[in-house]
């Protein structure tokens, strides 16, 4: 089903995924951007849990939300992760929701 | 702007209609032929066969470049999944959805990708309870993800609030009264409106002050 074709966790391919500057991105197009974790945190919204992960990178920073998840293996302060999806604007500036991921290191 | 509805039933199909005719482009999704051919296509009507619930229909209806999606099938489980999809996949920034079973409702929130969620049968709860009760404060709507809301009161013969001018009504300041409907005519408010017994009075509000409104329209007891 296309709603769960994102929950897998790719391991890092051998080429460098290039994203782009966060401070750049556009709304509401597919896009990809990579950055280090700078926050975690579980959001209890309506019962239900949210991952909400803060990335960031030399130019800003963006957030990801994961509903029904309170962790995902692989992704952890520190680590470099890479996101594709589509972004909108949120109160906490650019939010992907349920993004596909991929780790880096 | 643009306006994807999914669902050609009744619904969807006036909703169409109206929007259409207030001049905003519209997409029509159903996955049933014969709904669809119900709908004439016009300049700003556009109908397309398909499952709403596959990205791909909703891409080839235009999701991407929507300003809202309205999710008003028969099915609280399709309704669902188009909110989340339209939300999740193309970062829709108005997601309006259809509960058609209140039990269903609680998942209409912005996990699912929903921005305002529609029941019938809770609105006509809140008709029905303006209907028969005077001096009580009846809800009838709510937005911003039930944060602000229209208020609505039948004064009552007792009320602190008869004979009393708007402006000397100790309302908290985050409610507003925006009309006040008397003998089935509708009046502007103005500070120096006096309110009379069996007014409606129409109150909007944000956040959590019904108890306010309620000590200033009804009284304490």
């Amino acid at each position: 089903m296309a709603l769960f074709r994102r929950k897998k966790a790719e391991t890092a391919p051998q080429e460098v995924v290039h994203g782009i500057p966060m401070a750049d991105v556009p709304l509401r197009t597919p896009v990809t951007v990579c950055g280090k974790v700078t926050r975690m945190r579980t959001r209890p919204a309506h019962g239900v849990p949210a991952l909400v992960v803060t990335l960031r990178d030399e130019t800003g920073f963006v957030t990801a939300i994961w509903t029904g998840r309170r962790s995902i293996g692989g992704i952890a302060l520190g680590r470099t992760i890479c996101l594709a999806g589509v972004c909108t604007k949120a109160s906490d500036g650019a939010t992907f929701m349920n993004p596909e991921y991929t780790l880096i290191k | 702007m643009k306006i994807v509805i999914a669902g050609a039933g009744s619904v969807g199909r006036y909703m169409a209609k109206q929007l259409a005719a207030s001049g905003h482009s519209i997409v029509v999704i159903d996955n049933d032929a014969s709904a669809v051919s119900r709908l004439q296509n016009t300049d700003t009507i556009t109908s397309l066969q398909g499952d709403a619930c596959e990205v791909d229909v909703l891409t080839a209806a235009g999701a991407a470049d929507a300003d809202v999606v309205a999710a008003v099938t028969g099915d609280d489980e399709d309704n669902l999944v188009i909110s989340l999809l339209s939300k999740q996949e193309f970062g829709v920034p108005r997601v309006v959805a259809r509960v058609n079973n209140p039990n269903n409702e609680w998942m209409y929130n912005e996990m699912w990708g929903v921005d305002v969620s529609v029941s019938t049968p809770h609105l006509l709860t809140g008709l029905v309870e303006e209907a028969v009760t005077e001096g009580s404060l009846v809800r009838l709507m709510a937005f911003d993800h039930g944060k602000s809301g229209l208020n609505e009161v039948t004064l009552a013969d007792g009320s602190p609030a008869i004979n009393q001018t708007i402006g000397s009504l100790q309302l908290p300041r985050e409610a507003t009264v925006v009309a006040v409907i008397r003998d089935g005519h509708v009046v502007a408010p103005a500070l120096d409106t006096v309110l009379h017994a069996h007014d409606e009075v129409m109150v909007l509000s944000s956040g959590d002050c019904e108890n306010a409104i309620r000590t200033a329209l009804i009284g304490t007891n």
